[in-house]
């Protein structure tokens, strides 16, 4: 990624279920065009880095971090199951990378965001974008 | 859940579709049986949700990380986690953890195999099998069950392969689970006399499965040809198994694989039906065919004779015949003379009826139509009415011809039937004009 020149847009992949009622023939299926697909974009460059996130996790919050609690913490539908760091030239591209995952077929979702070049709390608050929601 | 290990982090070259082909359905096939053996069957829906999870998992990182070095053992290992955490939550499994563990503890550091032990697995599939072949649990609801739990499709992949509606194939699922509970059917291997009973059944089912995928009636082409392939493997499971290797099983798997092996000569560019006649035979899969073969001889051991003996026997004539010409009818007809005595249904008769014309002319197999048992119930069958037809094209009968044509064409179920019938009727009509 290179925040100097402001080519980082991550894609979350949102939910945790879409795959859910898939056979295990279409997972596989899935499972194998998407690894053939970020295997492409790491080839290409535009792919930086990419992970899956358990569900599960811990949230602090409290003054200090007093207050920890367990759990998974979004709805499953909107939870962020993984990520992938793009390093491409403008939006639009990225969100035709989105458009090609493979698993939009199957009611996956995907926000794409720009990565911010400066901290936004060092600017002057401003109106920003909504963040673009490829789906199905 | 624990990072996977075992994880290659470099993205493997092939996609894992192609790296290991249907990995994810016949592992979970073997992870719902083992885990059914564990929990019982009364939890069967349990065990395919455990499998369905781990999975999903898998499906969740491998695109990431790529395809694990062991990607079986890495199912294996990630169901056997996923079980464990279902019996540490429930309060009626918890007797079950100890037997949980006790396979975990099997595992040896350097081989994934010691998890579960290949003869076990094996054994939980044929258990599997017979508890989806029970006699007991209707003929289309078997098909359905072993589809679901041995085959890992799911209710819509079936119900496109039966042409009905998901919800038909959900209920004939609950339906087929109940009795389970009801019969208090077991998950076992039935031994001794009741075996060949039971295996008989067994044979049955396989053999009804794959014609569901064969006839090539209705419904989704694709899907229909992975149930023959389905159908393959359980019988080639079968008969490497000591308690279904039987010269009858043998002879199954002989029919299937020589049958399967036309089929990508059967339909044309169009997706039109070709008869046997128009079949370009350098399309039959030739690997396949040698692979019928040789169980066709091991059928062989032994004294007795089944009807998947004379069927294989019946392909193999066609499979050996370098062409339609050189086919050799009366070696294939000496076997139908046989299966009719075996097997009382018209449509063998039928079969034979047409095998007798390809010898002594089309009045003979008029002959043996007319005198079929119980021909009767053909009368709805398209097949009839377009063999008569062609037997009495054969004999120039153009009027009688285009009559039998026409009531065919009627009760055809395929486009592509219906495109050929049209074409013969056609020219029987062309042919009374002149």
């Amino acid at each position: 990624m290179n925040t100097e020149t402001n080519n980082g847009y991550m894609l979350l992949f949102r939910g945790n279920e879409w795959y859910k009622g898939l056979s295990p023939e279409e997972m596989q299926s899935v499972s194998g065009q998407w690894m053939a697909w970020f295997k492409r974009l790491s080839e290409q460059g535009k792919a930086i880095a990419g992970n899956p996130l358990e569900p599960e996790g811990r949230m602090v919050s409290g003054k200090n971090g007093r207050v920890i609690a367990d759990g998974p913490f979004a709805e499953s539908k909107e939870a962020i199951g993984g990520y992938f760091l793009l390093n491409v030239g403008s939006f639009d591209e990225a969100v035709a990378i989105a458009k090609e995952c493979p698993g939009l077929p199957y009611g996956a979702k995907i926000e794409v965001r720009h990565i911010a070049s400066v901290c936004p709390m060092s600017e002057e608050p401003h109106v920003r974008a909504e963040p673009a929601l490829a789906q199905a | 859940m624990n990072p996977p290990q075992n994880i290659d982090h470099e993205p493997p070259a092939a996609e894992v579709s192609q790296a290991v082909e249907h990995l994810f359905r016949h592992e979970g096939g073997k992870m719902v049986a083992t885990l059914t053996r564990i929990f019982g069957l009364e939890h069967l829906t349990l065990a395919e949700d455990v499998v369905q999870e781990a999975l999903a998992r898998a499906l969740q990182t491998w695109p990431f990380y790529g395809v694990p070095k062991q990607p079986a053992a890495w199912i294996m290992r990630t169901s056997r986690n996923l079980a464990l955490d279902v019996v540490r939550r429930r309060a009626v499994f918890r007797q079950k953890e100890a037997q949980i563990v006790q396979l975990m503890e099997r595992e040896s550091p350097s081989s994934d195999k010691a998890i579960f032990p290949e003869q076990e697995i094996a054994d939980d599939r044929l258990r599997m099998m017979f508890v989806c072949c029970h006699p007991l649990i209707p003929s289309e609801a078997q098909a359905a069950l072993a589809l679901k739990t041995l085959c890992g499709f799911n209710v819509r992949e079936i119900s496109r392969a039966f042409l009905t509606t998901e919800a038909a194939i959900a209920k004939r699922l609950v339906r087929a689970k109940q009795k389970i509970r009801q019969a208090k059917i077991r998950f076992e291997i039935p031994v001794g006399e009741e075996l060949g009973r039971r295996l008989d059944g067994v044979l049955q089912s396989l053999y009804l499965l794959f014609n569901e995928g064969y006839k090539a009636s209705s419904g989704d082409r694709l899907v229909r040809e992975d149930i023959c392939q389905e159908a393959i493997r359980l019988t080639g499971l079968l008969v490497e198994h000591p308690a279904g290797n039987q010269p009858r099983t043998h002879a199954l798997l002989a029919l299937m694989l020589l049958d399967a092996a036309r089929i990508p000569a059967r339909v044309d560019g169009q997706g039109n039906l070709l008869l046997l006649k128009e079949q370009d035979r350098s399309f039959w899969n030739q690997p396949m065919l040698a692979r019928g073969m040789f169980h066709l001889a091991q059928s062989a051991a032994g004294k007795e004779i089944s009807v998947y003996h004379l069927q294989a026997g019946i392909a193999a004539c066609h499979s050996a015949a370098k062409d339609y010409e050189s086919t050799d009818w009366r070696q294939i007809l000496s076997l139908y003379d046989q299966l009719v005595e075996l097997d009382h249904s018209p449509v063998v008769a039928l079969n034979r009826a047409i095998v007798l014309a390809n010898i002594h002319g089309p009045k003979a197999g008029l002959d043996a139509i007319g005198a079929i048992r119980d021909g009767e119930v053909l009368n709805t069958y398209y097949l009839l009415h377009a063999v008569l037809g062609e037997f009495e094209a054969r004999l120039r009968h153009s009027k009688a011809a285009a009559r039998h044509f026409q009531k065919s064409l009627e009760l055809a179920e395929t486009r592509s039937e219906e495109q050929f019938l049209a074409k013969r009727l056609r020219a029987c009509e062309d042919q009374i004009r002149n």
